[in-house]
């Protein structure tokens, strides 16, 4: 009985681990034709344009590193800003609330941010710049700021409450302020957590649909600057998840699809390295 | 600079980032109460049909939200049905059976799964479905089934991880007590570390059940459509809430159908929110009442 | 150590126990039909997708319907005539609309049976604010292909013009085109939107855009834009003088089934035909 619940256990992590390589070879195979006729990489070079035979992913790819970079541009000071206040600046009660409520911001779904940027942001973008329709890079961005922030705060916050105790009453001991603290000896032991927690908001950034969907206006050119519209890879997919199965087009939506789970595994990796080179000794 | 002026700079500086913070939340949800509180009533959800005919699935109900909120229900039930035992399964084998190894591997893999865009979650059931379709029967096409598996695959990374997690944040003392004193592995996971870990575990399957209820990336690629009643069958379409709201902000026709996309998105951070707030409130409550016990 | 076949058959059937379990939900909620006959397989569903054009008219029937047979189930999905050609082809739908004629090939290859029940137009849009109300067909092509960039090269006022473009599974897009802009290019840095109604959602919202939608959709929240002369309306239409016009199909798959069949004829009926034109449509009869 022992044996059987143990074998039936590992049947199940098996199985959730060899569905997340399922993925992986269910790409692979579908985007096969591509790759079999060499055009995957020139598909990552290559604008988009079907009715001149183009079926390149290169402005989609453009399009998400774009949104997600200025994304962390707006969220990371942000955040840090707001982790500080909860862990050093604000008095127990009121660090508290904050906590809860940032946990709570954690569930809002992206749907609402996008609807709601709809009518406040891409008008008063449109207004401000007096330049192009609203709906583009810029406010894709800030909205994305602000959905990822929460889980960049929560990540940081816990890097910073888990500095020894030791080194934070030192400082308190010699007299030192705040500030000091942060800078001399809190940032400098989570800058692990710190990159790690970036790169976990990275890859959210860079794997959101519903914003950049509904606000970034899904143009195919290549974004020359932040007002202007562009398209992710994530949009990209929706948006062409219509079109004909057995055509190009179809089939690029699975180069799409490698290109992400290839970013995403890389950032993947890159925090596990950071996080497994140095364990806490309590 | 002085050391006075660096601190002031910086407790300004993060005072601001949270009044920023709060201040930009508390906009968005003020202003989609504002614009969707109009339209909260009865003929919201049911149109012209009457609620009880409506609830007891004896008169369908046009022009409102109970199909979709009626299709997001059944579909988070189904995919939390398959997901948990699957996720706590691997969860338990990786916090007691696995080895240093193993937890490395599957760890990464399980980091991996989760990071994995939900877009390309749907993008891989849409996949499937197709596939099925062309080789094994006519009859499978993108549908609830797909997509309640599809959101299965989207939760299990968060399953796992907190069923593991859950387990391995018990006291060391505690865990091998049952061990220690003759029980096998598995009494001791049944009578000793599911009832301590048990708040986590709930916790886990409330947040993955928060989860399934508010995408919509996987959902738009698997099945949901804009127009589609109750859902009957587990092979056919269905309607969802957030894909509702996503509908409605681009294809409005009137001032009235907006002001019901407005009310749709109060409807789901509410539900987000109170089951946000019960996974909390079971961590806090499970913990300290088992803790208190002895 | 050494297993007995007691101890290797035990997981096994406790695999097969649990995935029994799991498939429970499916028994009782799966239908109750065979693969055998399509018509039967899909006994009081019909489903329906593609042109995004058609959604207003069909969700209308399909209400109608419903209210008085509450054992039909009408599905209705958007996704393009693109879309609805290549899932009715494939049989994942029963009713495939498209704002566009199927190809030749597309009918070679599945087989289908065009119903053309109403005519409609693909009109220029922009927003109520703007003064630009007319443009010939030479500025309508420069302005989508991006030569003219400004409002005030029309007399308008002095700002960048928003392109509004339709993605290419749609067949409003294809017929705007094909008759408006002669298979000229359309601007990279457009925007995307996803059907009829987003295109107008967009175009209420943004008061320097420019669009192109279905005639029948047009109400006061765009402002129609006279095509050489000619504003886009039902009338216009009705009598062709207005030239971006196209069919509106109902595609299926080989002979309808009496069910698709009932919802096809209904079309057709005066009541039907009464309901298409109050919609914006030109009724074929």
């Amino acid at each position: 009985m022992e044996r059987t619940i143990e074998r039936l256990l590992f049947f199940a992590a098996i199985t959730s681990a060899g569905l997340t390589l399922l993925i992986f070879i269910f790409m692979v195979i579908l985007g096969l034709p591509l790759i079999g006729e060499g055009r995957f990489f020139s598909l990552l070079t290559t604008p988009w344009s079907p009715s001149h035979d183009l079926f390149g992913i290169y402005p989609m790819i453009i399009g998400t590193l774009s949104i997600a970079f200025l994304a962390m541009r707006f969220s990371v000071p942000l955040s840090m800003g707001c982790s500080v206040l909860v862990t050093l600046y604000a008095d127990s009660t009121l660090s508290r609330f904050l906590s809860g409520l940032i946990r709570l911001m954690t569930g809002i779904p992206t749907v609402i941010y996008g609807f709601t940027g709809i009518f406040l942001i891409v008008p008063f973008i449109r207004q401000i710049f007096q330049n192009g329709s609203g709906m583009c890079i810029l406010s894709a961005s800030l909205l994305l700021a602000v959905l990822i922030a929460p889980t960049m705060i929560l990540f940081f916050t816990d890097s910073f409450n888990r500095v020894p105790a030791a080194y934070t009453l030192a400082v308190d001991a010699l007299g030192g302020t705040r500030a000091q603290k942060l800078f001399y000896v809190i940032l400098p032991h989570s800058i692990r957590g710190i990159l790690s927690g970036m790169v976990l908001a990275l890859g959210r950034a860079m794997g959101d649909t519903l914003i950049a969907l509904m606000i970034a206006g899904n143009a195919v050119a290549v974004p020359t600057s932040v007002l202007d519209s562009a398209r992710t890879l994530t949009a990209h997919i929706a948006l062409v998840i219509a079109a004909d199965f057995d055509s190009i087009e179809f089939r690029t939506l699975f180069a799409c699809g490698i290109v992400l789970y290839g970013f995403t595994t890389l950032l993947i990796l890159i925090i596990r390295g950071l996080s497994t080179e140095k364990e806490e000794v309590p | 600079m002085k050391a006075a002026t660096i601190e002031k700079l910086t407790a300004v500086y993060a005072w601001t980032c949270g009044i920023l913070l709060v201040g930009i939340v508390g906009g968005i949800l003020g202003y989609l109460f504002y614009r969707g509180w109009p339209g909260m009533n009865l003929s919201l959800i049911f149109g012209d049909t009457s609620p009880v005919a409506a609830i007891l699935l004896r008169q369908p109900v046009f022009n409102g939200l109970f199909p979709a909120i009626f299709g997001t229900l059944v579909l988070v039930l189904l995919s939390v049905s398959i997901a948990v035992p699957l996720g706590i399964a691997a969860g338990i084998y990786l916090a007691e059976y696995a080895g240093q190894k193993a937890r490395h591997i599957f760890g990464m893999i399980f980091d991996i799964l989760a990071g994995i865009p939900s877009i390309v979650i749907g993008l891989f059931g849409f996949s499937v479905a197709v596939f099925l379709h062309h080789h094994f029967s006519d009859r499978i096409q993108p549908c609830l089934l797909i997509s309640a598996l599809s959101l299965a695959f989207l939760v299990l990374p968060y399953l796992i991880r907190t069923t593991q997690v859950a387990i391995e944040d018990i006291p060391r003392h505690t865990r091998i007590t049952g061990t220690a004193l003759g029980a096998s592995p598995l009494q001791n996971i049944i009578h000793v570390l599911i009832p301590h870990s048990l708040g986590g575990i709930l916790s886990g399957v409330v947040l993955a059940v928060g989860r399934c209820a508010e995408d919509t990336a996987v959902i738009m690629l698997t099945g949901v459509v804009a127009s589609a009643g109750v859902p009957r069958s587990l092979m056919g379409g269905y309607e969802a809430l957030p894909f509702y709201i996503y509908y409605i902000s681009a294809q409005y026709t009137n001032e009235a159908e907006l002001t019901s996309g407005f009310s749709a998105c109060i409807i789901l951070i509410l539900l987000c929110a109170s089951l946000f707030g019960m996974a909390f409130w079971i961590r806090r409550r499970i913990s300290a009442r088992l803790l208190y016990r002895h | 150590m050494k297993k007995s076949r007691h101890q290797i058959w035990q997981p096994v059937l406790i695999t097969l126990i649990y995935t029994g379990i799991l498939l429970i939900p499916v028994t009782l909620f799966a239908d109750t039909a065979t693969p055998l006959s399509t018509f039967k397989g899909m006994a009081g569903t019909i489903k329906i997708a593609g042109g995004t054009a058609h959604i207003p008219v069909m969700k209308e029937a399909a209400q109608r319907i419903m209210k008085t047979n509450p054992d039909f189930r009408i599905t209705i999905a958007g996704g393009g005539s693109g879309v609805g050609i290549k899932q009715v082809g494939e049989g994942l739908v029963d009713i495939g609309n498209s704002g566009r004629t199927p190809t030749d090939e597309e009918i070679a290859k599945y087989g289908l049976k065009l119903f053309k029940w109403a005519v409609d137009g693909v009109g220029i849009v922009v927003n109520p604010e703007n003064p630009v109300k007319k443009l010939n067909r030479q500025q309508v092509k420069d302005i989508f292909a991006g030569k003219i960039t400004n409002w005030k090269a029309l007399s308008g006022p002095d700002r960048p013009i928003n392109v509004y473009t339709r993605d290419e599974s749609s067949g409003t897009r294809s017929v705007f085109w094909k008759k408006a802009l002669e298979k000229g290019d359309i601007i990279g840095s457009a925007n995307f939107v996803v059907s009829n109604g987003a295109m107008k959602t967009a175009i209420a919202n943004d008061p320097y855009a420019i669009g192109y939608v279905s005639v029948g959709h047009i109400d006061k929240s765009v402002s129609p834009v006279a095509f050489d002369g000619v504003i886009p309306t039902f009338e216009t239409v009705k009598n062709g003088t207005y030239p971006i016009a196209r069919g509106i199909y109902s595609n299926t798959k080989g002979e309808p089934g009496p069910l698709t069949r009932q919802f096809i004829d209904y079309l057709f009926t005066p009541e039907g035909q009464a309901m298409i034109a109050q919609k914006g449509f030109v009724p074929v009869r």
